[in-house]
C-alpha cells in the first residue's frame, strides 16, 4: 500500500520555530525571581578538602547563598552511585565542583567565586588507567563498595576499577592453534567532548510545598525525574521535569546531570529558582566526557580469511567517575566483534578510575571504541593474509537467520544483513577500482572500508508508552517522552500518527516541551532506542484509537467494526465509500439527532517492553543484550598528504541496514552528521592534560571540531531497507552507529594509501607523521628526495 | 558606569541601560530578550551568536555593549518581512539544513549575509565562508545545498 | 580560586571612545598605563574575559579617521590604517594581486572574526600564530607610530620583541602599517600547516623575486607558530645572492632556517613535529616560488 507519510523527505515538524530563533532553549529561558549559581572548582587532580571559607565570597553584593559539600550529602547515578552533589570531602578531578555561590546576577556569583577560599591536603593523583589498575595505586573511590548498583554491574571494591566484563564464548586460545595467522596489536583512544552547542543549562525550584519543579538541557526527562528522586529521597510524583528545545545530546545528556545541585541550590537559597549554565571551559573540565581507551586485541585467521578467534582487553579510562562509563564499558565488552560470526571470542572490558575528567556516554556508547580496535585488527589480519579488506569482511559478517552471536544468540531471519551493506558501500567507491592521480608526488589517495553494528544498549526491562488523545476538532495531541534534540524522531512519530490516523501530518501536534507531566513514560531518548521502542508504543495506542473510534462509528453506522476503515479524516464503510462520519463527529462522543450522545473522549494508549531481552551471565556475558541490531558499513576516499601528515576525506559512503527509512531526510542527516562526527573524533579531537592534571584545551580554538572547511567533497547515505517484523514499519535505530565505523574506515584508507597502519586516535598530522617516521621511515626520505627533484609544481588550492 | 545607548534592532529603535562592561550578547538576550542569538563558546570561537551590526557580521559575545551605541542590528528575526520568511529561511527547512537548532539562527542570518552580498558565491567558496559557526550535528552539506538552492532569490 | 577562571562576565572598567586621534593620544598620555587599546576587541574582550590582562579603562580606537583606510601608491608601495579591518584586507585587489602571500594568509582566517579583527590588533596580539605577521615580515613592513611626543618608524621584525610582548609605550599607539612595493616580478606564498587547533603548527611565508639571476635574485622567508615568535631569517636573502646551483642554496637555506627559527613544543605540536615540517616545507615553498614560471 502507498504510504501517504512513511518513507517522505519531511523538515523537521519544528524547522520553523529553529530557523525564526522563536525555539527556545533552556539556554533563553528565565522564570521570576531567578537567581544564578556559578560553580567553584578543584585545582587538585586529588586532594582532601580541608576547609572551605565563603566568608569574604559572602560579602560580595547580590550574593545569596552558598553551599559546599557537607550541605547536600547525597549520592547520584544511574548505574554505579559514585557521585557527590558537590565534593564532600575530597576531589577527585581539577574542575570537581567543590562549592556553588549563588547570587542575583552572574556577575555576582563570578566575582564571588573567586573569594572563596578553599584548603586541599594534595593526595598522590593517578593519571594513566593502567597505572590506577596496580595493586599499590592510589585508591580514587574508596567507600566504592557501598555505592548503590544496578544489578548488571560489579565494581571491585578496594581497587579502581568501576566495573569488570567478561565475555566469553568458544575458546580463543583452540581458535588461535587452529589459525594460520595470529596477530595482536594495541590500541589507544583519548577524551573527547560532545561538544554539543548548547552546554549543560538547568533552572530548578524546590517549592516550599516539598515539589520541585525542573527545566533543563537533557535527553531523558523521565530518566532526571526518577534518579532525581532515587538520590534525593523525594517522591517521583513530587518532581516535574521539562525539558524545552536541546542543543545538542550525543549521548552527553542522558541520564542525571546538574539537576539535583541546581534543586537544592534552590533549597538553600530560600526556594528561589536558580539557574546553573556551565560555559565552555566549565563543559570541558567539570561536566562529563567521552572515556578514553587503551586496547589490546589479539586476532587468528585461516589463510583464506575465516575468522577463528578474537580475543581483546579493554580498559576504559572513566576519570573521576565512572557512573555511565561502567555500562559504556560493558556495551563494547559484549559488543566486542559482535558484527562477525566468530566461533572463538573473549574480551575483558574494565572501567577504571583515574584522577581525571569524569566520564559519560556518548554516540555509540562504548561501540565506536570497540570497533575501531576490531575493524583496525581486522584490516591487519586481512593485510598479512593478503586477502582483499572487503572480501575478508563478507567472509566473515555475520549472515541473519544462520549465525550465532558473540553473546551466543542466533541471529533471526529479520536482524538485518551487513553483506547488503558493505557491497553497497563497495560499489559505490569503486572498491577495487583505481583511483585518481593526485597532483603532487607526496599525496596518495586510499580507499577504505569497515562493517559494524549496534543495537540500543538499555536495561533488559527499560521501558516506553504513549498517549494519543483526539482534540474536539480532530488534531491530536501525541503525548511520548520521546527527546528532541535534533535527530528528528518525534517527526517521524508525528508521520507514523498521520498515515495510521488518515489525517494530515499538520493536525498531528508536536509539543516542544517533553515534559514528565504531559508525557507518556519513556525510559530514556538514548542509545538509538526512541524510534523503535517509543514507535511501537505510538503504534499500540494508535491501534487504541482506532479501536475506539471504530467502536462507536460502528453503532452509528449499524456495521461491525471490521468493516470500518479510517482515512482522509473519516470513518467509512468498506467497499461504500460514499458512507461516511468525520472523525470530529466522534472524538468527543457521537451525537445522534435528538440529543443523545454514545461514546465519549476518545484517548488511547500504548506501552512497549522487550520480551526479549535477557540479563547477561556473569561469567560469560552470554545472553540476548538488545532488542535489534542496526547494521552499517562505511567506505572512503582519503588523500593523504605524506609530507606534512594530513589526512582528507573526499568521499564519503555510508550504508545501513534500517530497515525502513521513516523520513529519509532525516536519514540523510544523521547519515552525513554522523560521518562528519566520526571524521572529526578521527581526525582531530582529544581532550590533553599537563602533567597537574589540567585540561590544556578547554575552548573551541585549541579543541577542534569539524566545521564546514572540513568536510569530504562528496557524501552518499545508502539505506538497505531488510524489514525487522517487530519494528515500526520494519525500522530500526539509526543515530548512533552512523559514526561507529568512521574512524576505521579512515584509517584502513591510510593504510591502502600509504601503508602505514594507525592505532591510536586522532589522526591528527603530527601522529600520522610519527606512524610514517615509525614504520616507513624511507617513505619519508624517498619523499624529501622528490622534494629535491621537482622542477615544475602546480599550485594546488 | 551605567549609561543609556540606542540600538535599533530589526528596524525598531530600543533604549537601554548599560553598564561599560557589559557585552553586547548579554544585552540584547537578557535586556532586550532577543533570544534567538545564542551563546556556546562565550569566546568568538562557535559563531552562534553572530548577528549583523551595521549589516557586518560579528560574533556579539565579543563586542561590547557600549560600542554598538546607535547601531543597527539585524538578527534572523529581522529576516521576516511582512509574516513571510525569507527564501533562505525556506531554503533552510526544506534542505533539512538544521538538527537541534542551536546554531540555526546564526547560520541562517549568516547565509542572508553570504547571499545578498555575494550571490554568485561558488560551492566551493561557500565552505570557507561558513567556516565561522559550527554546526555539532554536522548539518554542513544540507546547509550548503540550502544556500545554493536559494541563490536565485538573491541574485540583482 | 577555581580551575581555569571560566567566566562570562568581564571584570569592571570604563569605556572609553574619543573622537579625534587627537584625544586618543591624550587620553593615553595621560592614562596609557591604566587602559588598554580595542579596536576589534577580539583578543582584549577576550583577554578580560579570562582574566588574563585587566584594565581601569578601554579605549575604542575604531572608526578614527587616521586609524583606519588602506592606500596604495604604485612603485611606492601599501600604507594600511591599523584599525582596518582583515576582512577588507582579504577583499583588497592590490593584496590579492601584489602582497599575495598576505592574501593568502587571511584567507584561513575564521571569515566571520575577520570582520572585527584588525591589522593593528593581530601584529600587537604579537601571539606566534598570528597570521598576518609573516606575510608582513617578507615584505618589509615598517609600523607607524604615534604619540603626543611624536612619530616614530619601527620595522616589524624589531617591534615583536618576544611573546605577547612589543615594542610599543604605554602612550603611544599603532598608527598604522606600511609595506613597500614588492620587488619587480616576484611572488608570494602562505603556508600553513592546521593539526588540531585554529592555529597552524608552521606558518611559513616566502618572497622570492628574479629567480634565474642571482645577482637581482631575491628571496625571503618568514616563520610564525614555530616559536615563541614570529622570525624572518634575513640570512636566506645572502644565500640566494650567491651563484650555485638552486638544490645546493636551498640545502643551505633550509639548514640556516632551521639553526634560526628554534622551533618550540606546546599543546599543538612538539618541537620534533615543527622542525621537520619546517625543513620540508622550507625547501617545497623554495621549490615552487624559484621553479614557478
Amino acid at each position: 500500500m502507498a504510504h501517504r507519510y512513511i518513507g517522505k523527505r519531511l523538515p523537521q515538524l519544528d524547522s520553523f520555530h529553529k530557523v525564526t530563533g522563536i525555539a527556545t532553549f533552556t539556554h533563553d529561558l528565565e522564570l521570576p525571581g531567578m537567581l544564578y549559581a556559578k560553580l567553584v572548582t578543584s585545582i587538585y587532580p586529588h586532594a582532601k578538602v580541608s576547609k572551605v571559607d565563603a566568608s569574604e565570597a559572602l560579602k560580595v553584593p547580590g550574593v545569596v547563598t552558598i553551599a559546599t559539600g557537607r550541605d547536600f550529602p547525597y549520592r547520584l547515578g544511574i548505574y554505579v552511585g559514585d557521585r557527590d552533589v558537590l565534593a564532600m570531602d575530597k576531589v577527585n578531578w581539577v574542575g570537581h565542583p567543590v562549592a556553588a555561590v549563588v547570587a542575583e546576577t552572574l556577575e555576582a556569583a563570578e566575582k564571588a567565586v573567586d573569594l572563596v577560599e578553599v584548603e586541599y591536603e594534595p593526595l598522590e593523583p593517578v593519571f594513566d588507567p593502567l597505572k590506577a589498575l596496580e595493586p599499590d595505586a592510589p585508591l580514587i573511590h574508596p567507600k566504592l563498595g557501598e555505592y548503590r548498583r544496578a544489578p548488571a554491574f560489579t565494581p571491585v571494591p578496594g581497587t579502581n576499577i568501576a566495573n569488570r566484563f567478561v565475555l566469553k564464548r568458544g575458546n580463543v586460545e583452540k581458535g588461535f592453534e587452529e589459525s594460520n595467522v595470529v596477530i595482536e596489536k594495541e590500541f589507544k583512544l583519548p577524551f573527547v567532548s560532545h561538544a554539543y552547542l548548547e552546554t549543560q543549562s538547568t533552572i530548578a525550584q524546590y517549592k516550599m510545598d516539598g515539589t520541585v519543579e525542573v527545566w533543563t538541557s537533557a535527553q531523558s526527562p523521565f530518566a532526571v525525574r526518577y534518579l532525581m528522586a532515587l538520590s534525593l529521597g523525594i517522591p517521583v510524583g513530587n518532581i516535574t521535569v521539562n525539558v524545552p528545545f536541546v542543543g545538542g545530546g550525543f549521548g552527553g545528556k542522558a541520564g542525571l546531570a546538574w539537576e539535583p545541585l541546581t534543586a537544592l541550590l534552590s533549597k538553600k537559597a530560600g526556594y528561589r529558582p536558580v539557574k546553573l549554565e556551565l560555559s565552555r571551559k566549565e563543559q570541558f573540565t567539570s561536566g562529563a566526557v567521552r572515556d578514553g581507551v587503551y586496547a589490546k586485541v589479539k586476532a587468528g585467521a585461516k589463510k583464506d580469511g575465516r575468522l577463528m578467534a578474537l580475543k581483546g582487553r579493554l580498559i576504559f579510562d572513566a576519570g573521576g567517575y565512572g557512573d555511565y562509563t561502567v555500562n559504556v564499558s560493558r556495551a563494547a565488552g559484549y559488543s566486542f566483534g559482535e558484527v562477525y560470526d566468530l566461533p572463538n571470542v573473549y574480551c575483558e572490558s574494565l572501567a577504571v578510575y583515574t584522577n581525571k575528567v569524569p566520564t559519560t556516554a556518548m554516540r555509540g556508547f562504548g561501540h565506536p571504541e570497540a570497533v575501531w580496535a576490531v575493524e583496525r585488527t581486522v584490516e591487519m589480519v586481512s593485510s598479512e593474509l593478503g586477502v582483499d579488506p572487503l572480501e575478508i569482511r563478507l567472509k566473515n559478517v555475520v549472515k541473519p537467520g544462520v549465525s550465532v552471536t558473540v553473546t551466543g544468540e542466533k541471529l533471526r531471519k529479520d536482524a538485518g544483513n551487513p553483506s547488503d551493506c558493505l557491497d553497497a558501500v563497495a560499489k559505490a567507491i569503486n572498491w577495487g577500482g583505481p583511483v585518481r592521480k593526485p597532483g603532487e608526488p607526496w599525496r596518495y589517495i586510499g580507499k577504505g572500508i569497515s562493517v559494524f553494528c549496534k543495537g540500543p544498549a538499555q536495561p533488559p526491562n527499560a521501558a516506553s508508552s504513549a498517549i494519543i488523545k483526539l482534540n474536539e476538532d480532530g488534531t491530536v495531541d501525541l503525548m511520548v517522552g520521546t527527546g528532541n534534540f535534533g535527530q528528528g524522531t518525534v517527526t517521524s512519530l508525528t508521520q507514523i500518527v498521520a498515515e495510521e490516523l488518515g489525517i494530515p501530518v499538520e493536525k498531528v501536534k508536536f509539543k516542544f516541551i517533553r515534559g514528565t507531566d504531559s508525557m507518556a513514560y519513556t525510559w530514556q531518548t538514548v542509545g538509538s532506542r526512541g524510534l523503535y521502542t517509543d514507535g511501537n508504543a505510538v503504534l499500540e495506542a494508535l491501534e487504541d484509537v482506532k479501536k475506539q473510534i471504530k467502536e462507536v462509528a460502528s453503532q452509528v453506522l449499524r456495521v461491525k467494526p471490521e468493516d470500518l476503515e479510517i482515512r482522509d479524516e473519516k470513518v467509512y464503510l468498506k467497499g461504500r465509500p460514499w458512507e461516511s462520519i468525520p472523525l470530529s463527529e466522534l472524538v468527543m462522543g457521537y451525537t445522534y439527532p435528538n440529543g443523545n450522545s454514545i461514546g465519549g473522549p476518545i484517548i488511547g494508549r500504548g506501552k512497549y517492553i522487550s520480551p526479549l531481552n535477557t540479563y547477561l551471565d556473569p561469567e560469560t556475558g552470554q545472553g540476548i543484550p538488545t532488542i535489534f541490531y542496526t547494521y552499517g558499513a562505511t567506505g572512503c576516499i582519503v588523500e593523504v598528504d605524506a609530507l606534512t601528515g594530513k589526512v582528507r576525506v573526499l568521499k564519503a559512503v555510508q550504508a545501513f541496514d534500517l530497515g525502513k527509512a521513516i523520513n529519509p531526510l532525516m536519514v540523510e542527516c544523521q547519515i552525513d552528521g554522523g560521518f562528519i562526527m566520526g571524521m572529526s573524533v578521527a581526525l582531530f579531537e582529544e581532550i590533553t592534560f599537563d602533567e597537574r592534571g589540567w585540561v590544556q584545551n578547554p575552548n573551541f580554538s585549541a579543541y577542534w571540531v569539524a566545521h564546514a572547511r572540513d568536510i569530504p567533497d562528496e557524501m552518499m547515505e545508502i539505506s538497505i531497507e531488510n524489514p525487522q517484523s517487530d519494528g515500526p514499519y520494519g525500522a530500526r535505530g539509526i543515530g548512533e552507529v552512523v559514526m561507529l565505523g568512521v574512524p576505521p574506515a579512515i584509517a584502513n584508507a591510510v593504510y591502502h594509501a600509504i601503508g602505514v597502519n594507525i592505532n591510536n586516535m586522532p589522526m591528527h598530522p603530527e601522529n600520522i607523521w610519527k606512524e610514517i617516521k615509525k614504520q616507513k621511515p624511507e617513505l619519508l626520505e624517498e619523499l624529501k628526495r622528490k622534494l629535491m627533484e621537482i622542477r615544475e609544481l602546480k599550485v594546488e588550492r | 558606569m551605567a549609561r543609556n545607548i540606542t540600538l535599533i534592532v530589526n528596524g525598531v529603535k530600543r533604549e537601554v541601560e548599560i553598564e561599560d562592561n557589559e557585552l553586547l550578547l548579554d544585552v540584547l538576550r537578557e535586556k532586550l530578550k532577543v533570544k534567538s542569538v545564542k551563546a556556546a563558546c562565550w569566546r568568538g570561537e562557535c559563531g552562534a551568536c553572530t548577528i549583523l551590526l551595521n549589516g557586518e557580521p560579528v560574533k556579539s559575545c565579543i563586542v561590547l555593549a557600549a560600542e554598538a551605541d546607535g547601531s543597527e542590528i539585524t538578527t534572523v528575526e529581522g529576516l521576516i518581512k511582512d509574516g513571510e520568511l525569507s527564501p533562505i529561511q525556506r531554503a533552510f527547512i526544506e534542505n533539512g539544513a538544521l538538527q537541534c537548532g542551536f546554531c540555526t539562527p546564526a547560520f541562517t542570518l549568516f547565509c542572508h549575509y553570504i547571499l545578498s552580498t555575494r550571490p554568485d558565491i561558488t560551492e566551493e567558496e561557500l565552505r570557507e565562508e561558513l567556516s565561522g559557526i559550527i554546526c555539532r550535528c554536522g548539518t554542513y552539506k544540507q546547509i550548503i545545498r540550502a544556500v545554493m538552492q536559494a541563490k536565485k532569490h538573491y541574485k540583482k | 580560586m577555581s580551575f581555569g577562571a571560566p567566566y562570562l562576565t568581564l571584570p569592571s572598567f570604563k569605556y572609553v571612545k574619543p573622537k579625534t586621534l587627537r584625544e586618543v593620544l591624550e587620553f593615553l598620555a595621560e592614562h596609557g598605563e591604566d587602559a588598554k587599546i580595542m579596536a576589534g576587541g577580539v583578543a582584549v574582550i577576550d583577554f578580560l574575559k579570562e582574566r588574563l590582562t585587566e584594565a581601569d579603562y578601554i579605549v575604542d580606537i575604531k572608526g578614527i579617521e587616521e586609524l583606519g583606510g588602506i592606500k596604495y601608491e604604485e612603485n611606492k608601495g601599501l600604507t594600511m590604517g591599523s584599525t582596518i579591518t582583515l576582512y577588507s584586507l582579504r577583499e583588497s585587489r592590490i593584496i590579492r594581486e601584489k602582497y599575495s602571500a598576505l592574501h593568502e594568509a587571511l584567507k584561513t582566517l575564521d571569515p566571520i572574526l575577520i570582520h572585527r579583527a584588525t591589522i593593528g590588533g593581530n601584529i600587537c596580539e604579537a601571539f606566534p600564530w598570528m597570521d598576518t605577521v609573516p606575510p608582513l615580515l617578507v615584505f618589509d613592513a615598517e609600523l607607524n607610530i604615534i604619540s603626543l611626543k611624536g612619530k616614530r618608524k619601527v620595522k616589524l621584525k624589531d617591534f615583536i620583541k618576544g611573546t605577547a610582548e612589543i615594542d610599543l609605550n604605554p602612550d603611544e599607539i599603532l598608527e598604522s602599517i606600511f609595506v613597500p612595493e614588492p620587488p619587480v616580478n616576484s611572488k608570494s606564498k602562505y603556508v600553513k600547516v592546521l593539526a588540531k587547533s585554529e592555529f597552524g603548527v608552521v606558518n611559513i611565508a616566502c618572497l622570492v623575486s628574479n629567480p634565474v639571476d642571482p645577482s637581482k635574485r631575491i628571496v625571503k622567508l618568514a616563520y610564525g607558530a614555530a616559536s615563541p615568535t614570529p622570525t624572518l631569517v634575513p640570512q636566506v636573502e645572502e644565500i640566494f645572492r650567491r651563484e650555485a646551483p638552486l638544490n645546493k642554496l636551498i640545502e643551505e637555506a633550509t639548514s640556516v632556517v632551521l639553526e634560526t627559527v628554534s622551533p618550540m613544543t606546546d599543546i599543538h605540536a612538539s618541537e620534533e613535529y615543527r622542525r621537520y615540517l619546517i625543513d620540508v616545507l622550507t625547501r617545497k615553498i623554495l621549490f615552487e616560488l624559484l621553479t614557478a614560471d
